[in-house]
């Protein structure tokens, strides 16, 4: 039995690309298993530093009006771990899915290299933005912590996957325009 | 070609990863507020032994002591005593007053708050906004009971809390910027309706409609 040789075979990207999205995974896991194991730890510990900060809360010290803030911040820092959780997850997998495309795709070395390191650390980098923020919430307030987190993460990491995304489907509709 | 277009479908279709968002927070019902629903709902369906141990138990009979200062002599004990008695109107006019209560009370803070000088107009906008969310949260229990009872009370109430929202309003386009100067009189209006249903109510109960 003979097998026919694959004329455009899938390249793999370079193994520290591979690193990076399987550290994204296993941030992810240990992420997940720890909001599970010390979630009364972690939400005593918000609930301590916001009542420690009334100010940046806006608490007015009635229980029926602070107790409404309280929660929503909690709830709040509750889903920033939970979508540092799903996104590492998840763009753990973007990044081996796109860098494998780009490594196939992208023909000129620098191009390649380009897409590849904008795709990895935009990727990588955009879930911990859901952790600063929920870090910084008992602190900060929800809206300035959801502003630096935006300027200091989201912006710069999302705006690399997007721009890596957008040069490599550029690239790929070259390519089928060409043949 | 087939490769071609399955990788420009992985390669959009990762995209949206890269959109951010923040989860959205619906607020949720206290204590007093679960224990409230749990009683009304034993008293509607009649059974009243439910009803009247879910409120010795919850958190409605614990605030009613902790606000006893502020309410009618005896409103506890007679709420207790229309459960025993399986007299649904009664605990419903019993409980009635204990959130008209708590709402006034609220006002009455609010406005003594808004009272005190200091802060920017956004942070005071923002306190009565605070404030207006609790009166609301507790009033918008007993709306219905109010309304049945007494609809001019329940008409002036709503009037007076829809004016003191339009008053803490975050600016918006076109919209005038929050005047939380202007948020006393409804939120004293509020206050005073409220006080007088409560010290008609255990005597005089009326009906409008």
């Amino acid at each position: 039995m003979t097998v026919a040789a694959e004329p455009h075979p899938w390249r793999v990207p370079p193994r520290w690309v591979l690193l990076v999205a399987v550290l994204s995974i296993v941030c992810a896991e240990l992420g997940g298993a720890s909001m599970a194991r010390f979630k009364v730890e972690l939400t005593r510990w918000a609930r301590d530093a916001m009542l420690a900060r009334p100010a940046v809360h806006g608490l007015v010290g009635v229980r029926d009006v602070d107790e409404r803030i309280l929660d929503e911040a909690l709830v709040k820092f509750d889903a920033g771990l939970r979508l540092f959780h799903m996104h590492a997850e998840g763009m753990g997998l973007v990044i081996i899915a796109t860098t494998m495309v780009a490594a196939t795709v992208a023909r000129a070395g620098v191009a390649r290299r380009v897409i590849i390191a904008l795709l990895t650390t935009g990727g990588a980098g955009y879930p911990v933005g859901y952790l600063v923020w929920s870090a910084l919430i008992p602190a900060y307030g929800l809206e300035r912590a959801k502003t630096i987190a935006e300027w200091l993460v989201w912006i710069p990491f999302g705006s690399a996957t997007i721009v890596a995304l957008w040069w490599l489907t550029g690239l790929l509709a070259l390519r089928m325009i060409g043949r | 070609m087939t490769r071609v277009m399955l990788a420009l479908l992985a390669t959009l279709l990762a995209a949206p990863a890269a959109a951010h968002h923040v989860g959205a927070y619906v607020p949720k019902d206290n204590a007093v507020t679960i224990n409230f629903k749990q009683v009304k709902f034993s008293v509607q369906a009649r059974k009243f032994d439910v009803a009247l141990r879910l409120f010795e138990t919850g958190a409605l009979r614990a605030e009613m002591r902790a606000h006893a200062a502020t309410l009618p002599a005896g409103l506890e004990n007679e709420t207790r005593a229309a459960l025993a008695a399986s007299d649904g109107p009664e605990v419903e006019r019993r409980l009635m007053i204990f959130f008209a209560a708590l709402a006034r009370d609220l006002a009455l803070e609010a406005d003594r708050r808004l009272a005190e000088a200091g802060g920017t107009a956004e942070s005071r906008a923002a306190t009565g906004r605070k404030f207006l969310e609790a009166i609301w949260r507790y009033y918008n229990l007993v709306d219905f009971a109010v309304a049945t009872r007494d609809n001019k009370t329940s008409v002036a109430v709503r009037l007076a809390f829809d004016e003191a929202e339009t008053y803490v309003k975050p600016a918006t386009g076109a919209a005038a910027p929050a005047d939380p100067a202007r948020l006393r009189p409804p939120l004293q209006r509020i206050a005073q309706v409220l006080s007088t249903l409560i010290e008609a109510s255990p005597t005089h109960a009326r009906r409008d409609s």
